[in-house]
């Protein structure tokens, strides 16, 4: 390694900025714009983590994954007002997920309610547009539906178990490259 | 929500018909129909599997996409 190189290595890395101890950043450093490339890094890392749990543990990354979503959202969701209403902790929980995620009820046209009972279960459809776990899987070229789609579950599930109190699962019904129809199945 | 499907492009595989969770589309005279595009919930998966490109969505929420490439897009825009 030439000196020359090691000398421009020094220089990117130094400045005159003088930083105190009690110095608080107020704002994102550097530009979103800028940190582009860091979401990147962030995204092949976290497929790259999903990719070889999946080759080691198996199905039984699934639940890992799962676990890791859940208590994520029992964590995010304690702060938030707890109320009985599923709607209500739906409505709750777009806000908590906002940025990271966005979804809406929904049902098909021939349904009265959003809130539908088939077959002995109850359940609402969910169909979640903007999605992190999707952006992470389809920059790596991973398969939907796998273990990092278990952390959203997870995450969801969590989330609405906090809020009402009542127990609650998620299941794939259809994953797409632009959206996900899911089933929130309330017990 | 608007579903258009370019009858002269579709060759009647009958993809979408099957992938479709909501039987939006049904093959009729080998040409793919919308039949129920109320019940189409904007997943986009059609239009990853339609090997003909023959199918059109109006009305539809993009989700992001913070997935592209940014090094690739890089070099396509040198290219193209």
């Amino acid at each position: 390694m030439s000196a020359g190189y090691i000398d421009e290595m020094h220089e990117a890395f130094h400045s005159d900025l003088v930083y105190r101890s009690e110095d608080i950043p107020l704002e994102c450093s550097p530009r979103p714009k800028e940190m582009e490339q860091t979401l990147h890094g962030v995204m092949k890392l976290n497929g790259l983590v999903i990719r070889s749990l999946e080759e080691i543990a198996g199905r039984g990354a699934n639940a890992v994954t799962y676990r890791a979503g859940k208590k994520f959202g029992h964590e995010v969701a304690k702060y938030f007002q707890k109320r009985e209403d599923v709607e209500g902790a739906l409505h709750e929980l777009s806000d908590l997920l906002r940025g990271q995620y966005s979804f809406e009820v929904w049902k098909p046209e021939d349904k009265e309610t959003f809130i539908i009972e088939e077959n002995g279960e109850t359940f609402i459809y969910l169909v979640f547009h903007d999605c992190i776990v999707r952006q992470t899987l389809r920059r790596n070229g991973l398969e939907q539906g796998g273990p990092l789609c278990q952390t959203l579950f997870g995450y969801v599930v969590g989330a609405i178990e906090e809020i009402t109190g009542r127990k609650a699962k998620l299941e794939i019904v259809h994953t797409g490259p632009n959206a996900c129809l899911k089933k929130l199945i309330l017990k | 929500m608007e579903i258009h499907v370019d009858t002269d492009a579709c060759v009647g595989c009958g993809l979408c018909v099957k992938d479709c969770p909501m039987h939006v589309y049904e093959l009729q005279n080998n040409v793919s129909v919308a039949v129920r595009p109320n019940n189409c919930m904007g997943c986009l998966s059609c239009h990853e599997i339609c090997p003909a490109q023959a199918l059109e969505h109006r009305g539809i929420y993009a989700a992001r996409r913070h997935y592209i490439d940014i090094k690739v897009c890089e070099m396509l825009r040198k290219v193209v």
